[in-house]
């Protein structure tokens, strides 16, 4: 199964120089906890309701000050529209990250993949996922 | 098998009075999303990354000022140490949450047990504790 069958490809977005405030106010309003960062197109990072919490809330940053693009995560791991569940499922595991931004062969974003989405499809592959990941606690 | 085999003991705790930023420290400095809010080892609450970045960032309240208490989950879901497994992941579908805290039978608190915890055993119930759970996107 290809991963553009099982990604969410409706994927909220923000630009690098809209504030952390802007990026919290999107994430609270739309329940979600992960924002692309795209700019002109073009993915450029991945910011988390986690990024703003020890990024800025601890490191006593000012939320309407900061931009997205200070403190969101660059080297992001991607997988094309067109691979395997499998191996995407395997750059999750090796990466330790429980998302993986989805793109199409010309760069352009497609969608997210989520080990939700993975468990939906497969519960072998979501908790081989999530034995690597970071732990949740 | 009981939730006590395999959940997370040795648990952080932080006391109610504490503020967000002092939580969101010790979130940062110990690598985790998740804190139990405990007074005199009794569970009151629980408070997530998540909840400071939307319940503190979002709406502008200035997190040195603001009380743990304030901004935790009341509402607590918990099981205790000498139940089952299926019974704890049951529990955990119904109410679509990915981490539960466990208490001993004294009502204090004894650990959480999160779908990462539940993956290393069975691939197949952290499949079905995610595809339940409220989407992470």
């Amino acid at each position: 199964m290809k991963t553009l069958d099982i990604m969410t490809s409706q994927v909220e977005t923000i630009t690098s120089s809209e504030s952390i405030k802007d990026a919290a106010v999107k994430m609270r309003n739309l329940h979600i906890g992960t924002l692309l960062v795209v700019d002109e197109g073009k993915l450029l990072g991945i910011i988390t309701d986690r990024d703003i919490c020890c990024k800025v809330v601890a490191a006593n940053r000012d939320a309407v000050m900061t931009q997205v693009r200070e403190i969101m995560v660059k080297d992001v791991s991607t997988c094309f529209d067109d691979q395997d569940i499998t191996d995407a499922a395997q750059i999750m595991a090796d990466r330790h990250v429980r998302r993986l931004p989805v793109i199409r062969h010309d760069k352009s974003l497609a969608g997210l993949l989520s080990v939700d989405d993975l468990a939906r499809t497969s519960h072998d592959l979501a908790g081989r996922v999530l034995e690597s990941a970071t732990p949740l606690h | 098998m009981k939730v006590q085999e395999l959940m997370t003991k040795n648990v952080e705790s932080i006391a109610p009075t504490k503020s967000l930023k002092q939580a969101a420290r010790r979130m940062k400095d110990l690598d985790i999303g998740y804190l139990p809010i405990v007074q005199d080892g009794k569970l009151l609450g629980t408070i997530t990354d998540r909840d400071i970045t939307c319940y503190a960032v979002a709406i502008g309240r200035n997190p040195d000022e603001t009380d743990v208490q304030k901004c935790m989950t009341k509402d607590l879901i918990t099981c205790y140490e000498d139940q089952d497994i299926d019974e704890a992941v049951q529990l955990m579908e119904e109410r679509h949450i990915r981490r539960l805290p466990i208490l001993h039978h004294d009502n204090t608190l004894a650990g959480i047990l999160t779908v990462d915890d539940i993956a290393r055993t069975s691939h197949d119930l952290a499949g079905a504790v995610l595809e339940a759970a409220t989407p992470i996107h």
